[in-house]
């Protein structure tokens, strides 16, 4: 493989870690993502398991590597359009969305928010908080650079062309509403696919009362929820503003709908448990789980200490329903009795499922996906991280569930892959 | 020079009795002239008394004629045996096959120096012997005549005299203790005009074979006398402790005691342990220039001179007083008679305890601060969860 | 030296000035004698910036440079390259923040603006003492040496060997293939038949770059990154005594695993029983086609139970389920009629295409059995039979074989190659990973990695790709003709101050210290300590120091802060 140029598309934590081993090797690594800001899901977390180290911490020396090594080109707000060629000489297409902002100029000063007019929901907070037209997703959130959303922006999108709110705040120049989307045509030598999962949409399952009682959460809400930098600050509460005296999470959600077991539920579930109990030591939580998923080496160990703190509760069946302003968990254990428990909230743990955009993606690199959605692998037991393309490779969640180390190892495989290609 | 014997806890149930008709010092001068003129060691390191004074000192016996001045207990400590130890043997492998006798606390200091690796015990038969204390060296240089005659009285009676040192006055591990330090020991104890050879080891054991003792006779007297004697010293010793941890409460109250402090250093210089080749104290690392203590000075109000009199004890406490055997060297060596001695030996009582740890006690325990177990000091790092062990345990 | 400081004080934009009076700093250290320039400037990181103080420390002829602006995280770096580039030793540099630890947290503004001046005023103190340190460059050797044949160890050789690359593999049985050679077929919708680990042993063989050592063991390793230094023994009886020196760039440990004795806890029954077979011995059975009960005769009831060892051991050794429901399909397949039942506590089925399988299996008529204990297995007449408790109810059933599966745990390779090497294992046994998360494959010796079961349960495709995983990190650190630049802020000792006490060496977690037996000191190997400065604390009498820590810099510095 001549060509010394590689596509990562995800700068999630199996892209950053790909790009990262490619760039110190030499490689020139293009870092494809479609959002305004690099780290993928895991920055949304608060804690990661078992060591319940602080996530944001543990990623920010990678994102700062990745944003300041020479051999990296970031592409932010980008999305790969086209592809044509074979192992060695792929031509990629890769559409570029003004972010309006520049990334040179702008030093992060968060002085362009206040003035701008519009607000709405902030997806990266799942909607649980509010952000301006001009925004950063969180605070911390890198490259520390505000994008303006050209739909909801009133100059942007025609309804009050004369507003230049951000412009006269910022002291430094950085807003360009001239900034046009670039297309940008590159010719690399290998393809790494990171595109992550999203989460299975819970809403469809009536039973779990999601969106008609106020205090059903789903995994990645209540990530938000907990974390520091988060619409609360962190602060334990319901959507009223209670504190939280009772929890009940629901593992396997989606699990038979979808067919598969996503591997790290059980255990992001028994963290949040973990969580709730060392800020409210006397809340009352229950988990309820069908099958207790713990391959990990210490898995098994947090599994048998939280058990001696929180009530486990194998199901059959289950559902939730509201009750005079709290929520009630009615469920058939696994020895037939039937039971109910009472709970101020309840956190539903969904499978994950591949991110949006994977149908598009698998069909412009011309690589297929399997039964489940995720991107196709050629041999399960051999090259678990090979598409059936020669030269493209699936890493992470785009692959299939996974915890991060396991993401990482297929990073750096991916890395050694290419890399070996090169000797 | 590490310690390659695996010595394995013994619980000697015999021991060898030999008859003392003429004097306890002979018999036990005995016991290792045969040693030497059996070729079982090469030498033999002994107090001796210098001749034509009244001085001590170690000395390396290879010549069966200086048993004459030999001693095995005198009735001063002069240099501490560890110290006498390791300042022959810390540079490289010992060639000859010596045997050791000293006071327990002395073997204990020798057990320490060996995990820090400043002497090879691999040829090292460490003896160690009933030991009723030592009398202070000022008094002792003052008036030897009078000092000699109240060690003997106070050492045939096995006293707990108030004219012995203040270490030895308050010190509970006279005699043999539950674990790997010494080879031998040598039982004063329980019989009249007898001494009792122990083997507290294979080495040791070795040894008493290679002399002809088989241990065949009862250790029941001397057990018995020891431990009544060690419950009277243990007493002492507490009364000691609390009242030196009253005294000191008040941080006023420990730097009280270090006033008289001169900064001459000799307590380091006598300590058996302190084994830096240049003390922390007298290193150029802490040399600034004079705007930078005159500005301290006016910062404080005043400054003391020389500096870090008081933090020098502080410093060196941190450094060693986990490995502080009590031998109260460091009191004998002082010039101005500050209790020295006796606030190591309250301070490391207290620091050992934290850490289960006895100082010289077995070979194999790793010193506590270069040894990590998962589990310690719960009660700062998992004050939560350690309330629960300790009731678990409870229960 | 006459030093000529030049102390730059940044605005990063209206953060810093907003909150500290910065003319006041400027005039405050203008006054003081070691000082040569104050400036300020809008944003030093910008390539203005950056250009602008490149200049003026050419123009002043500066020898230290201070830069009061943001966290030395994001711009020391940045910093130091521009002095460099200025003819400046990167190392007499110091970066102050006054942003995040002044500006951006003290709202009044007297306040910020005195803490500033304190700060800049301590960063000026130390940086005259910093010592122009000086980065080496070491040469280094490319070459990998695996000590493991698995599939683990096989998987390493083939993606690390090249035309400018050697691999050593070592192995200490006298054939290549480890346990996966063993099986008797892996799982068949992952792929492939057992042939393939036949034909990557043969590939290995046949790969001029990989030299392969059966029947040996590895005596010795030191060194560090690119140059290790290895011992290669021979264990065959004729050949006891042969010894090999080797010289590597890496370790990969691959050790694999070894089983649960069965034998330890007699709720198996496995001793007892002779119709009681380890999953293992099981394979064998497949293998060799014949799944017969010990008087030859074809079992009609097989029970195939799960989690022998994991309450014992502590943890889910993660790959059994899946073997269990390969046993049955096979059962199913090739014995008529044959009764399985499968006696589980949970089913762990982690990967995406796990679950589909276990549903087939439903198919075919195979009986799931949940417990929450097995509490005995016996010999009853011909049969075998198994009592278990699930919801605090006993139960039982009869079968006439019974296949239990123990769980994995470190082999005795991976115990000996931790002390050896003097790395950490974990609570189970399994070599400790550098960071759970972000660093699966690496250990705290750099240059030394590990992969497969070695590190713990995992199924064929993961230890595949953790191979993968570490040839990607080798080849991206030991690139033929590059250079390894050590880490320069690190300790040295002071060898005439040094008693060879040995306690640096037990608190140093890099195994960065050694001892010189002949010169009675402890030593310092600078390629491999990363600067942590845990021995520099633990040293009594100071005979260590941090190069770019010392007590010196550091006691001037909190002095003139607290001035």
């Amino acid at each position: 493989m001549k060509n010394q140029n590689v596509l990562v598309i995800g700068s999630g934590v199996a892209g950053m870690e790909a790009s990262l081993i490619l760039a110190d090797a030499g490689l020139k690594v293009h870092l494809v993502e479609k959002d305004s800001l690099i780290g993928g899901q895991t920055i949304k977390f608060e804690e990661v398991y078992t060591n319940m180290e602080c996530a944001t911490c543990m990623l920010a020396p990678k994102q700062q590597e990745v944003l300041q090594h020479d051999n990296i080109t970031l592409y932010l707000l980008s999305e790969v359009k086209k592809t044509e060629g074979s192992a060695g000489e792929f031509k990629v297409q890769i559409e570029k969305k003004a972010r309006y902002v520049s990334l040179i100029n702008c030093i992060g000063c968060a002085a362009c928010f206040d003035p701008c007019p519009v607000s709405l929901d902030n997806e990266f907070e799942e909607g649980m908080s509010q952000k301006k037209a001009i925004a950063i997703a969180c605070p911390g959130a890198l490259p520390n650079v505000p994008a303006i959303d050209p739909e909801n922006c009133v100059r942007l999108n025609g309804k009050k062309k004369d507003c230049n709110a951000c412009e006269q705040a910022c002291g430094f120049g950085a807003i360009d509403f001239t900034e046009k989307n670039e297309t940008i045509n590159l010719e690399v030598g290998a393809v790494i696919v990171a595109t992550g999962f999203d989460q299975f949409d819970v809403s469809g399952l009536a039973q779990f009362g999601y969106g008609k009682h106020p205090n059903v959460y789903t995994a990645m809400e209540f990530e938000r929820l907990y974390a520091q930098n988060g619409p609360t600050e962190g602060k334990l509460t319901l959507r009223e503003e209670r504190p939280i005296k009772s929890a009940g999470i629901i593992h396997c959600i989606g699990r038979e709908e979808k067919g598969y077991c996503s591997g790290v539920c059980c255990m992001y579930s028994m963290k949040f448990a973990h969580f709730i109990k060392d800020k409210s030591p006397d809340a009352k939580i229950h988990e309820f789980h069908t099958d207790l998923c713990v391959p990990g080496k210490s898995h098994q160990k947090f599994y048998e200490e939280l058990s001696k703190k929180i009530d486990f509760i194998r199901y059959e069946d289950i559902e939730v329903k509201g009750k005079n302003g709290s929520l009630e968990i009615n469920f058939t254990s696994n020895n037939g009795k039937k039971n109910a428990v009472k709970s101020d909230m309840v956190i539903l743990s969904p499978a994950m499922i591949p991110s949006t955009g994977t149908e598009k993606l698998a069909k412009i690199l011309g690589i297929s996906q399997d039964s489940m959605g995720f991107f196709s692998t050629k041999d399960q037991n051999l090259s678990p991280i090979d598409s059936e393309k020669e030269g493209i490779f699936v890493i992470g969640c785009a692959e299939g569930p996974k915890d991060i180390p396991d993401s990482v190892s297929q990073a750096e495989a991916a890395a050694g892959r290419v890399l070996s290609l090169l000797q | 020079m590490n310690n390659n014997q695996k010595e394995t806890k013994s619980n000697p149930k015999k021991g060898k009795t030999l008859p003392a008709e003429k004097s306890i010092k002979d018999a036990v001068l005995n016991i290792f002239k045969k040693a030497l003129a059996d070729n079982i060691v090469d030498a033999v390191l002994i107090p001796a008394k210098v001749p034509d004074t009244d001085a001590y000192s170690w000395i390396l016996l290879q010549d069966e004629s200086l048993f004459d001045i030999a001693d095995p207990l005198p009735p001063v400590m002069n240099v501490q045996g560890g110290r006498a130890l390791s300042s022959f043997s810390k540079n490289g492998e010992l060639d000859l096959k010596i045997a050791a006798l000293m006071r327990p606390c002395e073997v204990r200091a020798a057990v320490e120096l060996l995990k820090l690796h400043q002497v090879d015990l691999d040829n090292v038969t460490l003896v160690s012997i009933d030991c009723p204390g030592a009398m202070p060296l000022r008094d002792y240089m003052n008036d030897p005549k009078k000092i000699n005659d109240s060690f003997k009285k106070i050492s045939e009676q096995w006293e707990i005299s108030e004219s012995l040192r203040p270490a030895c006055q308050n010190c509970h591990r006279f005699s043999l203790m539950d674990g790997t330090g010494s080879d031998l020991h040598i039982g004063l104890l329980g019989e009249n005009k007898k001494v009792t050879l122990i083997s507290n080891s294979s080495t040791g054991r070795d040894v008493m074979d290679k002399l002809g003792f088989e241990p065949k006779d009862s250790l029941d007297k001397w057990k018995a006398t020891k431990e009544k004697l060690v419950k009277e010293k243990s007493k002492k010793r507490e009364s000691f402790l609390k009242e030196w941890q009253e005294k000191i409460k008040k941080t006023d109250g420990f730097f009280n005691e270090l006033n008289k402090c001169i900064n001459c250093h000799n307590c380091m210089n006598a300590c058996p342990i302190c084994y830096c080749q240049q003390c922390y104290f007298d290193s150029q690392t802490i040399n600034f220039k004079p705007e930078t203590y005159l500005q301290k000075s006016k910062e404080k109000g005043a400054l003391r001179f020389p500096l870090n009199t008081l933090l020098f004890h502080v410093g060196r406490m941190s450094h060693m007083v986990l490995s502080c055997v009590a031998c109260g060297a460091c009191e004998d060596a002082c010039p101005v008679s500050v209790p020295v001695g006796r606030l190591f030996s309250m301070v490391g009582d207290q620091t050992q305890k934290e850490f289960d740890y006895i100082p010289g006690l077995n070979r194999e325990d790793a010193l506590p601060l270069q040894d990590f177990k998962k589990d310690e000091f719960c009660e700062v790092e998992t004050p939560n969860e350690c309330e629960e062990k300790v009731t678990e345990e409870a229960k | 030296m006459n030093k000529k400081i030049g102390v730059y004080v940044c605005e990063c934009g209206p953060n810093i000035p907003e909150r500290i009076d910065i003319d006041k700093v400027i005039e405050e250290l203008s006054s003081m004698d070691e000082v040569k320039t104050v400036k300020k400037h809008s944003l030093l990181c910008s390539n203005d910036g950056k250009k602008f103080l490149k200049e003026d420390i050419e123009k002043e002829e500066l020898s230290h440079v201070v830069v009061a602006a943001c966290s030395p995280k994001d711009h020391e770096n940045t910093f130091m390259k521009v002095c460099e580039e200025a003819g400046v030793n990167p190392y007499l540099f110091q970066l102050v923040n006054i942003r995040e630890q002044c500006a951006w947290m003290i709202p009044d503004k007297d306040e910020a603006t005195s803490k500033a001046i304190k700060y800049i005023k301590a960063g000026i103190q130390r940086v005259m003492f910093h010592d122009a340190l000086k980065k080496k460059e070491l040469e280094i050797n490319v070459d990998v040496l695996v000590i493991g044949g698995g599939i683990s160890g096989i998987e390493a050789s083939l993606s690390l060997a090249g035309p400018n690359r050697k691999v050593y593999l070592v192995e200490k049985t006298d054939a290549l293939g480890g346990m996966a050679g063993k099986l008797s077929r892996i799982l068949p919708h992952q792929g492939t038949e057992m042939g393939i680990v036949k034909e990557k042993i043969e590939q290995v063989k046949n790969n001029e770059h990989i030299k392969v050592y059966t029947s040996s063991e590895v005596k010795e390793v030191r060194g560090f990154l690119g140059n290790f230094e290895a011992v290669i023994k021979s264990t065959q009886e004729n050949e006891e005594g042969t010894e090999e020196e080797i010289k590597t760039g890496a370790v990969v440990l691959a050790t694999g695993f070894d089983l649960f004795d069965l034998k330890e806890n007699p709720v198996y029954g496995y001793s007892e029983n002779e119709n009681v077979v380890s999953a293992l011995e099981f394979e064998d059975m497949i293998h060799s086609e014949k799944i017969e009960l010990k008087n030859g005769k074809k079992p009609k009831s097989v029970a195939l139970i799960h989690c022998a060892g994991r309450k014992e051991k502590g943890y889910c050794s993660k790959v059994c389920c899946m073997y269990n429901l390969k046993f049955a399909h096979y059962l199913k397949d090739n014995l008529p009629d044959v009764e399985v039942k499968e006696l589980y506590m949970d089913l762990c089925l982690p990967h995406k295409q796990d679950q589909s399988y276990f549903d087939k299996l439903k198919d075919k008529g195979v009986e799931f059995i949940r417990m929450d204990e097995l509490v005995k297995t016996k010999k009853s007449g011909d049969k075998i039979e198994v009592e278990y408790r699930n919801n605090d109810k006993k139960d039982k059933f009869s079968v006439d074989m019974v296949v239990t599966s123990p769980a994995m745990v470190p082999s005795k390779g991976t115990s000996h190659l931790a002390e050896l090497m003097n790395l950490p294992l974990d609570e189970s046994g399994f070599f400790k990973e550098l960071h759970e998360m972000l660093n699966p494959v690496a250990t705290p010796m750099e240059g030394v990695y590990i992969t497969g079961c070695a590190l713990g349960p995992r199924n064929i495709p993961e230890s595949i790709t953790q191979s993968h995983a570490t040839s990607g990190k080798i080849l991206s650190s030991l690139i033929p003709g590059r250079k390894v630049k050590p880490e320069v802020k690190v300790s040295e000792i002071k060898e005439d101050l040094c008693t060879g006490c040995q306690t640096c060496l037990s608190v140093c977690f890099y195994g960065a210290i050694s001892y010189d037996a002949f010169k009675g000191v402890s030593v310092v190997n600078e390629a491999i300590c990363r600067g942590c400065g845990s021995c520099v604390g633990s040293c009594p009498s100071g005979a260590i120091r941090s190069k770019h820590f010392t007590y010196y810099q550091l006691y001037l510095e909190v002095l003139e802060a607290l001035r």
